[in-house]
C-alpha cells in the first residue's frame, strides 16, 4: 500500500518535471502525449497529438515520397542523370557513415596485437573469400548487362542515323543543285542588266537561308543521336553500383588485412626488434670500421622502433569527424564573438555616447558576407602564423587533451574568426537594446543605494538584460552555423562544409545524393544547438517569457 | 581443421618475415614520421594515392595523410605555410614559386609524377561550327591529330562580334595553359602576352584564357561562361559523359610524352628533413612502378585496381567508368570514338619519374614566351634555375637504395644521365626543342617573345 502510494506520488512529480522539461525546451508538441499518458482529458490531447505529431508527419511523407519520389525526379533530369529518390539519398547516407566505420576499423586493425590480432585475420580472410566470389558475379552480371544495354541502344540508334545520313545526302545534292542554278544565272547576267542582277541576288539569299535551316535540321537529328548516347540504362547503371559495392568492400577487406599482417604496428616492430638482436649478436663478433658501422645501425634502428610505437594510424577524415570539428569551430566563433558582442552591447545600452560612437562601425560592417570576410582573415591569419607547425601557439593547441584530434590549423582559426565577425551583431543588438530598457525605477534604487559600477552592473544591469541577451545568442549561434559552411568551403578547413565542396568536385553520379544528406545533417545540428540556446534562454528568463518555436 | 589452417597462417606469416627480412635493407630513421600530402581531384595524383593505399608508404615507416585541396593557389600556400609537407603539383609551379612569378618561395622537386593526360575539350557547338569549317572531322571518328585550323574562323567571327572566345585553363603557370596556348599559336592564334601590368595573359590577344579550378571545368562550359577547356583526368571524359563538350586533341599530339605533373615539397622542409624525402621518393617510386606495371603482351595490368581507388569519394571521386576510360589506355574522344591511347597516362616508363632538367628549361621557355618572365635571360640563367628546382640526386638516393634492396632493376634509373632528355621534334608544329639551347628554341616561335641569342 506505502509503495503504491509513493510511487503514484513520484509518478505525479514527474509529472510536472518532464512537462516543465518539455516547455523549457520548447518541445511542446510532447507535452500532449505525456498528459494523455496520464490519462488528462484523452480528447483533448488526441486532437493536440493529431495537430501536432500526426499532421507533420503526413506532410513529410507527401513532400517526401509523394510529390518528390513520385514526380520532380521523374521530370527533372540532371546532366548525371535523374535526381536521387529518397531511397537513394538513403543509401549515400549509408554509404558515407560506412566510410567512417571503415576508417575506424583501420586505425584498430593498425593498433592491435597478439593473440586478437590472429583471430582478427582468420575472419578477415574468411570474408575476403566470399566477398570475392560476390565480386565475380557482379562483375559477370555487369558484363552481361552492357551487351544487352549496348544491343537496345544501338537498335535505338539505327533508324535515325540512317535518317541523319539520309538528310545529309538529299541536303548536300540539293544544295549541289542550287549551286549550279546560281552558277548558271550568273553567267547569263549581262552586265548592266538591274533586275537579272536582283534575281541573282534573291537566289543567293533563298540558297543561304535554306543552307541555315538544313543546318538546324541536320543539327536537331544529331542531337537526337547525342541523346540517346548519353542516355544511361537504368539496369546497367543498377548492376554497376552493385559491382562497385562489392569492389569497395574487397579493397577495404584487403586493406585490412594488410594492417593486420604485413603494416601492423606491433608486428613491424616486433620484427624490427628481432633485427636490432641479430645485429648485437653480430656486433659481438667484429671489430673495426664493421664494428662502428653495426653499432650505428642498431642505434639507427632503435630510433625507428622508438619513433614506431608513436605512430598513430593516418586515416582519411570521415563524415562524423568533419561534423564534430565543424561543430567545435562553430563555437569557438560563437564564443570569440559574444566575448566582444556582449560587452560592447552593454556600454552601448549604458552610454548613448557610446553607442553613436559604434553605430558607424556596426552600420558598415553588419552587412558584409562571410565570403568577402573570409579570404582577408586568411591572409591576416597566415600572417600571424607564417611557420604554424612550430608556433608555440599551435603547438599548445595540438597538445590539448580533447581538442589535440582537430588539428587546429590556421584554415580553422580562419573560419573561426569569420563565424564571429558574421556571427556577433545581434547579440550586441539585443544586449544593447536590453541594457537600454531596463526599468529606470531599478536604477534609480542602484543610485539611491550608492550601488558601485561594478555591483550594478553584477546585480542589476546583467541580471535584467540576460532574457534578451540570450536571445540575442540564440539568433548569432543559428546564423554562425549558417556561415560556418560557406567558410569551411572557402578554406578548406575540414568540416561539413569541406566535405559539400569536395563532393561537388567529384561530380560523380552519387554526389548529388550525398551533398541532399548533408542537408539534413546539417539542418539537424542547427536544430539541436537551437535548442540548446532555448534552454538557456527559457532558464535566465523569469516571468516565463512567451515560448518560442 | 582449423588448427592446422591456423599453423599455416603462422609458418607463412613467418616465411614472410623472414624473407622481408633478409631482402629489407635498415628501414631510414626518417625525422618526420607523420606526413599530410596534399593533392588535386586529377587522375594524375595516382602516385601519391598508390603510395599510400598500396602500402608504399608504410613499408618506408611513413604514416601518410593525404588530403584533397581546392585548387592550385591554395594548395601552394599550404605547401608554403607548412600546413602540408609536399603536394603534387603543375611542373610549373614550383618554377613559378621559386623565380617569384606570383607567389614567391623556394619549392624543389624531385619526383616528376606523369606525363600527358592532359586533353582540349571544346563545347558541342563550337565543335559543330570546326566540323562546319572542316568537313574532315565531319565523322564518327576523325582523323587525328586535330590542329586549330578548323577553329581559326570561328575565333574571327566571334572576335568580328566584338567578343573573345572564352577558354578555360587550371592556372598560370600550368602545363594546360602552356599547352592549350602551344595550340592556339600553332595555328597562328595569339592567345595573349603577359606583361609586368597584364597579370592576365590577355596584351594582343585573340582569345580570352582564364583560370577554373580542374573539378569546376565541366560546370562552367555547360554553364556558357566559356567554350572549351584544357584540363587533365578524369574532367575531358567527364564531359563526353555528360554530353556536353567533345574533346579534339590530347597533349600527347601537343606534344609526345610531354612532363606533367611533379611532387613539389618547400626547400625548407627538403632541408630539415633530407632523409624523409629520401623515403618519401622512394615510395613514389615504387608507386610508380607499379602503376605502369605491364603482363607480357604489354597490357597495363593494375590500371583497373587504381581506377577503382581514385574513384573513391576521399580521392578523385569521379565515377569509375569514366576515370577508367583514360587510366587503362583508353581515350574517348566522342561516344562513338574510343581510341587506344596506350601512353595517354605515362607514370613510369620512358624514365619519367626521374626530374629531368630538360622538363625544367622547356617551362622556362614558355614563361619566357608568353611574358610571365617579363626580361630577356641568357641560356646559363635557364639551366642555372631549372637546377635549383629540380633535384635529381634526391631522386638517385632513393634509387639507389630500391636498387640494393632488390624492389627495382638497373635499367628502370638512367643512372648516368646530365639530366637533359634527347633533342625532340615531337611537336604538333614540328618544332626542335634541345634543353641545353633554351633561347634559340625561344626564338624558333612564331608567337611570342624573341631575344637575342
Amino acid at each position: 500500500m506505502l509503495t503504491l502510494i509513493s510511487t503514484i506520488i513520484i509518478m505525479k512529480k514527474i509529472k510536472y518535471s518532464l512537462l516543465k522539461a518539455i516547455d523549457i525546451t520548447g518541445l511542446t508538441f510532447l507535452a500532449p502525449v505525456v498528459r494523455l499518458c496520464y490519462g488528462e482529458e484523452p480528447q483533448v490531447q488526441f486532437k493536440k497529438i493529431g495537430q501536432w505529431i500526426i499532421v507533420p508527419l503526413i506532410a513529410v511523407f507527401i513532400a517526401l515520397f509523394v510529390i518528390y519520389d513520385g514526380f520532380i525526379v521523374d521530370t527533372f533530369k540532371t546532366k548525371s542523370g535523374k535526381l536521387p529518390t529518397s531511397s537513394k539519398i538513403y543509401s549515400s547516407y549509408k554509404s558515407i557513415d560506412q566510410l567512417h566505420d571503415d576508417e575506424i576499423a583501420k586505425e584498430k586493425a593498425y593498433n592491435l596485437s597478439g593473440e586478437e590480432r590472429v583471430e582478427e585475420l582468420k575472419v578477415v580472410e574468411e570474408k575476403i573469400t566470399s566477398a570475392e566470389k560476390s565480386l565475380e558475379e557482379a562483375s559477370k552480371a555487369v558484363e552481361d548487362q552492357t551487351l544487352v544495354s549496348k544491343a537496345e541502344t544501338a537498335k535505338d540508334v539505327a533508324p535515325i542515323q540512317a535518317e541523319y545520313d539520309e538528310l545529309k545526302e538529299s541536303v548536300k545534292a540539293a544544295s549541289a543543285a542550287r549551286d549550279v542554278e546560281m552558277k548558271l544565272l550568273a553567267e547569263s547576267i549581262t552586265p548592266g542588266d538591274e533586275a537579272a542582277a536582283q534575281k541573282l541576288l534573291g537566289l543567293v539569299r533563298a540558297d543561304d537561308a535554306q543552307d541555315t535551316l538544313d543546318k538546324e535540321k541536320r543539327n536537331l537529328t544529331k542531337e537526337k543521336i547525342n541523346l540517346i548516347l548519353t542516355k544511361k540504362s537504368p539496369a546497367l547503371q543498377k548492376r554497376k553500383a552493385e559491382e562497385t559495392y562489392f569492389s569497395e568492400r574487397l579493397a577495404f577487406l584487403k586493406t585490412y588485412k594488410t594492417l593486420l599482417s604485413t603494416q601492423n604496428k606491433s608486428l613491424i616492430i616486433d620484427e624490427k626488434k628481432e633485427k636490432i638482436a641479430t645485429y648485437e649478436k653480430e656486433l659481438a663478433s667484429l671489430s673495426g670500421a664493421d664494428a662502428l658501422k653495426k653499432a650505428k645501425s642498431i642505434v639507427n634502428q632503435e630510433s625507428v622502433i622508438s619513433k614506431k610505437e608513436e605512430s598513430e594510424y593516418a586515416g582519411s577524415k570521415t563524415i562524423w569527424y568533419q561534423v564534430k570539428r565543424s561543430v567545435l569551430c562553430v563555437f569557438t566563433g560563437f564564443f570569440l564573438g559574444s566575448f566582444l558582442a556582449i560587452p560592447i552591447g552593454i556600454f552601448c545600452g549604458l552610454n548613448k555616447t557610446f553607442m553613436a560612437m559604434m553605430t558607424p562601425f556596426i552600420a558598415i560592417f553588419k552587412p558584409v558576407s562571410p565570403i568577402v570576410w573570409l579570404p582577408i582573415i586568411l591572409i591576416l591569419v597566415m600572417g600571424a602564423f607564417p611557420n604554424p607547425d612550430k608556433h608555440p601557439f599551435m603547438e599548445f593547441l595540438g597538445e590539448l587533451p580533447l581538442l589535440g584530434v582537430y588539428k587546429i590549423n590556421p584554415a580553422f582559426i580562419a573560419s573561426a574568426i569569420t563565424v564571429a565577425l558574421c556571427s556577433l551583431w545581434a547579440t550586441m543588438a539585443n544586449t544593447a537594446l536590453g541594457v537600454a530598457s531596463i526599468d529606470k525605477d531599478h536604477m534609480n534604487v542602484a543610485r539611491v543605494l550608492k550601488l558601485g559600477f561594478f555591483a550594478r552592473l553584477t546585480k542589476i544591469i546583467i541580471p535584467s538584460s540576460l532574457p534578451l541577451i540570450f536571445a540575442g545568442l540564440r539568433i548569432s549561434l543559428g546564423v554562425g552555423w549558417m556561415v560556418l559552411i560557406a567558410a569551411e568551403l572557402l578554406s578548406s578547413s575540414e568540416g561539413i562544409g569541406k566535405f559539400v565542396f569536395d563532393e561537388f568536385n567529384n561530380g560523380s553520379s552519387d554526389s548529388l545524393a550525398k551533398m541532399v544528406v548533408v542537408v539534413f545533417i546539417v539542418g539537424i545540428i542547427g536544430l539541436i544547438l537551437d535548442r540548446i540556446m532555448v534552454i538557456f534562454q527559457r532558464l535566465v528568463s523569469f516571468e516565463g517569457a512567451p515560448a518560442t518555436i | 581443421m582449423k588448427n592446422k589452417k591456423f599453423t599455416t597462417l603462422i609458418m607463412s606469416a613467418a616465411v614472410g618475415a623472414m624473407s622481408t627480412g633478409l631482402v629489407h635493407a635498415d628501414q631510414l630513421d626518417v625525422e618526420k614520421d607523420s606526413l599530410k600530402f596534399g593533392f588535386i581531384k586529377l587522375t594524375d595524383c595516382a602516385p601519391l594515392v598508390i603510395a599510400k593505399e598500396k602500402g608504399f608508404f608504410q613499408a618506408e615507416g611513413l604514416q601518410v595523410e593525404v588530403v584533397a585541396q581546392p585548387n592550385w593557389k591554395t594548395l601552394l600556400d599550404n605547401v608554403i605555410s607548412g600546413d602540408l609537407d609536399g603536394a603534387h603539383m603543375l611542373s610549373g609551379q614550383p618554377i613559378a614559386a621559386t623565380i617569384g612569378f606570383g607567389t614567391k618561395a623556394h619549392i624543389v622537386t624531385s619526383y616528376t609524377m606523369d606525363l600527358n593526360g592532359n586533353a582540349i575539350t571544346v563545347s558541342n557547338d563550337i565543335w559543330s561550327k570546326m566540323q562546319e569549317n572542316d568537313p574532315k572531322l565531319d565523322s564518327p571518328t576523325p582523323p587525328h591529330p586535330i590542329t586549330a585550323d578548323s577553329l581559326v574562323p570561328v575565333v574571327e567571327e566571334i572576335l568580328e562580334r566584338g567578343e573573345k572566345l572564352q577558354l578555360g585553363m587550371v592556372f598560370p603557370t600550368s602545363t594546360h595553359n602552356y599547352e592549350l596556348r602551344y595550340w592556339l599559336a600553332s595555328a597562328g592564334i595569339n592567345p595573349g602576352m603577359y606583361t609586368k601590368s597584364d597579370t592576365g595573359g590577355r596584351t594582343r590577344a585573340q582569345v580570352e584564357l582564364s583560370v577554373t579550378p580542374p573539378p569546376m571545368m565541366p560546370a562552367t562550359l555547360e554553364s556558357g561562361n566559356i567554350q572549351g577547356y584544357c584540363v587533365g583526368e578524369p574532367w575531358n571524359q567527364q564531359a563526353v559523359a555528360k554530353g556536353i563538350g567533345v574533346p579534339v586533341t590530347t597533349n600527347y599530339d601537343i606534344w609526345k610524352n610531354n612532363p606533367e605533373k611533379v611532387f613539389g615539397v618547400s626547400k625548407k622542409w627538403a632541408d630539415e628533413n633530407p632523409k624523409t624525402n629520401i623515403a618519401v621518393t622512394k615510395a613514389l617510386i615504387m608507386a610508380g612502378k607499379w602503376l605502369d606495371e605491364t603482363d607480357a603482351d604489354g597490357k597495363l595490368v593494375n590500371r583497373e585496381e587504381a581506377a577503382r581507388i581514385l574513384a573513391k569519394s576521399n580521392y578523385v571521386g569521379a565515377d569509375y567508368d569514366v576515370i577508367k576510360n583514360s587510366m587503362t589506355g583508353f581515350f574517348m574522344f566522342q561516344k562513338t570514338d574510343k581510341r587506344e591511347m596506350p601512353d595517354f597516362n605515362v607514370f613510369f616508363k620512358h624514365h619519367c619519374t626521374y626530374p629531368w632538367y630538360s622538363d625544367g628549361v622547356w617551362f622556362l621557355t614558355q614563361m619566357r614566351r608568353w611574358g610571365q618572365i617579363s626580361d630577356a635571360k641568357n641560356k646559363d640563367w635557364y639551366i642555372k634555375t631549372a637546377k635549383e628546382v629540380y633535384k635529381p640526386e634526391v631522386y638517385i638516393a632513393a634509387a639507389k637504395l630500391l636498387l640494393e634492396e632488390g624492389k627495382i632493376t638497373e635499367a628502370d634509373v638512367p643512372w648516368e644521365t646530365d639530366g637533359f632528355k634527347p633533342v625532340t621534334k615531337d611537336f604538333i608544329d614540328g618544332l626542335e626543342y634541345n634543353g641545353k639551347e633554351p633561347v634559340k628554341y625561344l626564338n624558333s616561335h612564331k608567337i611570342g617573345n624573341k631575344d637575342p641569342e
